[in-house]
């Protein structure tokens, strides 16, 4: 029972060919359908169809698919989102190009949440049969495996009790304007998987995107994809750098549409019982950027 | 090439083919509060007093509304100089001299050039 990963993210771009000259020959995920005016993009570390939703038109996010364990799952997670106020409608399979039947959440952000439980599996591109460690025809950065999601929402409270109470996910870091009765969310970091954060909010405005990240093994390989950002012509927001808050070392930077993805490694794991982390407000600076400890108008303001 | 300046400052550069607006003053060493670049944020609208610019990618209607079109607002991470242009930045945004470098060693074309027939 629960829920397993963010499985996948879709996202809209102002022009699909140049978002594929990012996605693909930078990032080097591989395409693995299109459709008019659309492209389902894979990592090569992910069994599943795909990962990566590309509409053209507009900038931003679609929605957030999340896949849970059982069938039966969803049920339950439909029956509690409502009882929690939320609007809940049930999607077919198919709705989702290789996706099975689901929920579609209206989150309290006004984000949309799809939670399925079958997607048709596709493979790694290294198999589950004596397999290499990793292929060799891997293009540019070679991302392995998409990670999480950040969005803003105004009410960090709310959505922070809807991902615990509906979803059973939990906060490993937290950012709170002050640590007495009277003090603020601003943010928080929630977990369903081993990792410090399967999705985040910052307090912002409803729907929007902040970032979404691709895990990668170390910090060299965070330095290699900043390399191959300057090649590229990328545009980079911060880093290389470290966060505070979950300890990974990233890099924050733009797609061709201007919305934020972020490579991502390092960081703790986290178990069910994990004690929550504070930070307060006026270290905030810390937490996002650890080494250079300040905070760029964009973080804030550069919102899709 | 397209003369670019800046509404208010004594700032004006030489544009190169192609190149938008942000980058044409961050090559000279200026600076103002940008975004993305990428055209996805809005952060860095400027408006457009005179001259022409153009757009060699697409830009998202949701970013750049109708409104900021009829109001000469643009894009100026994605807006291209296709004649000589007079910006000015948003009522609570500043030109910035990051370089002084890099602004002292660019030539300074003068405004409007003499070979200007626009």
């Amino acid at each position: 029972m629960g829920v397993m990963r963010l499985g996948y993210v879709h996202a809209r771009v102002t022009d699909l060919t140049d978002s594929l000259n990012h996605y693909h020959d930078t990032l080097g995920m591989q395409i693995a359908a299109t459709a008019p005016g659309r492209a389902y993009m894979k990592a090569w570390d992910e069994y599943d169809h795909h990962s990566l939703v590309l509409e053209e038109g507009g900038v931003g996010l679609v929605k957030l698919g999340y896949k849970v364990e059982q069938p039966e799952d969803l049920d339950v997670f439909e029956k509690r989102a409502q009882q929690f106020g939320a609007i809940t409608e049930r999607m077919s399979k198919g709705e989702n190009l290789a996706i099975g039947d689901g929920i579609r959440i209206v989150l309290p952000s006004e984000h949309v949440l799809e939670l399925y439980h079958e997607a048709e599996q596709t493979g790694t591109a290294t198999g589950t049969l004596n397999p290499d460690v990793w292929p060799r025809d891997l293009i540019g950065v070679g991302v392995p495996r998409i990670d999480h999601c950040l969005v803003t929402t105004e009410d960090p409270v709310l959505l922070e009790r809807f991902f615990a109470e509906v979803l059973d996910f939990r906060p490993s870091e937290r950012v709170v304007t002050d640590l007495g009765d009277h003090g603020d969310l601003l943010g928080s970091w929630m977990f369903c998987t081993n990792t410090p954060h399967d999705m985040a909010f910052i307090k912002g405005p409803n729907g929007k995107l902040h970032h979404f990240a691709y895990q990668l093994a170390d910090w060299s390989e965070i330095l290699r994809a900043g390399d191959l950002f300057a090649m590229d012509d990328v545009s980079v927001d911060v880093g290389p750098t470290r966060h505070g808050i979950t300890r990974g070392t990233t890099i924050y930077f733009f797609d061709p549409s201007g919305n934020r993805n972020e490579v991502f490694s390092g960081g703790y794991q986290t178990f069910r019982d994990f004690p929550t982390i504070t930070w307060t407000a006026d270290q905030l600076a810390k937490g996002i950027f650890y080494i250079g400890r300040e905070l760029n108008e964009r973080f804030t303001s550069v919102l899709t | 090439m397209p003369v670019l300046a800046v509404d208010g400052t004594d700032v004006v550069i030489a544009t190169r083919a192609g190149e938008p607006i942000l980058a044409a003053l961050c090559r000279h060493g200026y600076a103002y509060r940008f975004g993305c670049r990428r055209g996805g944020c809005g952060m860095c609208k400027v408006t457009v007093l005179s001259g022409r610019i153009e757009y060699r990618v697409t830009v998202s209607a949701q970013i750049l509304t109708s409104g900021d079109v009829q109001a000469g607002v643009c894009l100026s991470c994605r807006a291209v100089p296709q004649t000589d242009t007079v910006i000015r930045l948003s009522p609570d945004d500043t030109l910035r001299c990051v370089a002084p470098f890099l602004a002292a060693a660019a030539s300074k074309p003068s405004f409007p050039p003499a070979s200007s027939k626009e």
